[in-house]
């Protein structure tokens, strides 16, 4: 049925009118929230080192590849479910199933904010600062010197929670939803990586924009999502799986084992005095000692250090080495966890790798790292140092 | 639904497939590659009085490394100028490889942990082709740490030397754009650069500055030149360190790059 002329101005004019209020409200920003977008990563650059069309390109090749905090995406090849991103991602609320969404949001941001920068509202005032996921790097894992973490380390991680820091267990969530954050802190940790490169692709070299999408899908994504299947694939290569503990079920043995371990630990091809100190109180000569979020922000002389310091959102942290009387292990206390910390190190800190993997030989064998882990558990239950 | 980049990447993976399979079969990898080769010298000079090399702070293992005389070497200037540890390579993307290179290089890259300093300084690893290893010639435990940008980190004790097999190797996996630094998490003075490339042509100037990339392809080729005091190494004539050049086969001589001491100072 067609309407007369007359009406359809009229409604033309009312619907002028309805969409000019509509546009009037916007404007003013009453009941409207700002579209939710992830900060460029600009630590440790002066702003102004990155011109306005540069951060643009590098904006819309990110979005282009990763979507938005709201509607996460990921290039083909990126072993990602984008149902458990969903969930973990946008505003924090229900579907109509009534299962949660916004996970990332209800649990995560506070600390580890929007992109995953580690600099949430909450993280100036923690020690260690929350982790930023952008360069990839997570520090507990079961994986080889250098290796991602798998799936597995941050379903640990998540679980227990990170013992002596804010960051709590998680166990109480339904496996759905934990899978869902581990999906989602994966794509972040690639979409930070891929945002790095594409820093230095446009920033620092100055390629032409946009820049050349396949050029950043090879050079960038590719490599960092092959570096995250790599353990997965090979891990009878890439993980370590703590083999059968010696038995120390008499006390004489478990003696010997401690004294076996505590000659290791003082030995200097171990170096674990270096940071730990002779009583393993977290006191050797090395004071000065940053993990790889901190590094950046330290210059050669204090007043580079002040200099730094506002290229960055938080300032320069220091790294305490653990104090093993106090009993308290971020990665884990069991002896399991321990000898994971000693043979594969701790990602992303100072502390090295002392265990064999392909191609390196390491200052410890298997069997010594056992004696050193039963060493260490011996300060942790408030044992006097044997002299 | 692939992604358009998806079914890019899936059509560029299929014609590499193809690719390796008609080498597999024994057609020639370098079907279109330059028949002739050039060669590309110069020498690189410090435009001004050479500066006095800083002796560093060593307050680690005292009794091994205090008896070294080690200096400062992010700046090293020759007696008549030349400067060495300047990179200079091929930034163009895709690069015909003569063939004779594979054989002529060694197959490992060697860094050497020696009286407490990386010996050598600077190094260059063709990273398909060639393996990257560390060895300790020191009586003290010894550290090798390095990020490269997307690609695997590496922290790895190395032990005390000598009586002891305490090489490690590792593997890069990935080109990257500038060099990486090398650091020793023990002996905080200790300091070294490694560009792994997935092309053979990098040449790093020597102690009278002079360098050589041997074999490159003929035709218009774009080169980069770095140095870790500088970064880019910016000339009146090279942008950001850049440059393109049409080779030619032979000896391709850029003569003497001299270069402005203000670009080093920090």
């Amino acid at each position: 049925m067609a309407l007369g002329s007359p009406f359809r101005s009229a409604l033309r004019v009312a619907l002028a009118v309805v969409l000019l209020a509509m546009g009037l409200v916007a404007a003013s920003g009453c009941g409207r929230t700002p579209p939710i977008e992830f900060p460029l990563n600009l630590e440790g650059r002066e702003p102004a080192s990155v011109s306005p069309k540069q951060a643009a390109a590098i904006r819309q090749a990110l979005t282009e590849l990763f979507g938005t905090p709201n509607e996460p995406r990921v290039p083909d090849g990126v072993p990602l479910d984008l149902k458990r991103l969903a969930m973990a991602a946008g505003a924090v609320g229900g579907d109509a199933q009534g299962r949660q969404r916004g996970l990332y949001r209800r649990h995560c941001v506070t600390c580890h904010g929007i992109a995953g920068d580690g600099a949430g509202p909450a993280a100036a005032v923690l020690d260690p600062y929350p982790r930023d996921y952008r360069r990839g790097i997570f520090k507990y894992t079961s994986t080889r010197s250098g290796a991602k973490p798998i799936r597995k380390d941050l379903q640990r991680t998540l679980y227990r929670g990170v013992p002596g820091t804010a960051m709590p267990s998680f166990a109480h969530l339904p496996s759905e939803q934990a899978e869902a954050l581990i999906d989602y802190v994966i794509y972040l940790a690639i979409r930070g990586e891929t945002e790095l490169y594409l820093l230095q692709l446009v920033v620092d070299e100055q390629s032409y924009l946009p820049p050349d999408m396949d050029r950043v899908m090879e050079e960038g994504v590719l490599p960092v999502v092959e570096s995250w299947l790599l353990p997965e694939r090979n891990q009878q290569e890439w993980v370590v799986t703590p083999p059968p503990r010696p038995e120390v079920d008499r006390p004489e043995v478990l003696a010997a084992s401690i004294a076996k371990g505590r000659e290791l630990y003082l030995a200097k091809d171990s170096q674990c005095v270096k940071c730990h100190g002779p009583e393993g109180d977290g006191n050797g000569e090395e004071k000065e000692l940053y993990d790889d979020w901190n590094k950046p922000k330290k210059g050669v002389t204090p007043e580079q250090t002040a200099a730094l310091a506002r290229l960055f959102k938080l300032p320069l942290q220091r790294l305490r080495p653990r104090d093993f009387r106090k009993g308290v292990f971020q990665g884990g206390s069991g002896p399991a966890d321990l000898y994971l910390r000693i043979c594969v190190g701790i990602k992303g800190t100072p502390m090295p790798a002392a265990g064999p993997a392909p191609g390196v030989p390491g200052p410890l064998k298997p069997d010594e790292i056992w004696h050193v882990v039963d060493y260490v558990r011996s300060l942790a239950a408030g044992a006097p140092t044997p002299q | 639904m692939p992604s358009r980049i998806g079914r890019r990447r899936f059509l560029e993976r299929s014609v590499a497939s193809l690719g390796a399979m008609a080498a597999a079969w024994g057609v020639p990898a370098v079907l279109r590659a330059s028949a002739a080769w050039g060669d590309l010298v110069g020498r690189f000079v410090y435009d001004g009085k050479a500066p006095e090399r800083k002796k560093l702070k060593v307050d680690k293992d005292v009794d091994c490394c205090g008896k070294f005389d080690i200096r400062d070497e992010s700046l090293m200037v020759g007696p008549d100028g030349g400067l060495a540890n300047v990179f200079l390579y091929v930034r163009s993307r895709k690069v015909s490889i003569c063939p004779e290179l594979e054989a002529s290089l060694p197959k490992q890259v060697k860094l050497d942990n020696r009286d407490c300093i990386f010996v050598p300084h600077c190094l260059s690893i063709w990273y398909p082709k060639q393996e990257f290893y560390t060895v300790n010639s020191d009586p003290i435990a010894q550290n090798i740490d390095f990020r490269p940008l997307g690609d695997l980190p590496a922290n790895i004790i190395l032990s005390p030397a000598p009586g002891k097999n305490v090489d490690a190797t590792w593997k890069f996996n990935k080109s990257q754009l500038v060099p990486v630094p090398i650091a020793c998490n023990y002996h905080p003075w200790e300091s070294a650069f490694i560009l792994p490339r997935d092309n053979p042509y990098v040449a790093i100037s020597a102690a009278d500055g002079t360098f050589r990339i041997s074999k490159l392809p003929v035709g218009k080729i774009e080169f980069q030149a770095w140095h870790e005091r500088s970064g880019y190494l910016e000339t009146p004539q090279w942008l950001r360190g850049r440059f393109e050049m049409d080779i030619r086969a032979g000896v391709n001589d850029l003569g003497t790059i001299k270069l402005a001491p203000d670009r080093f100072e920090r």
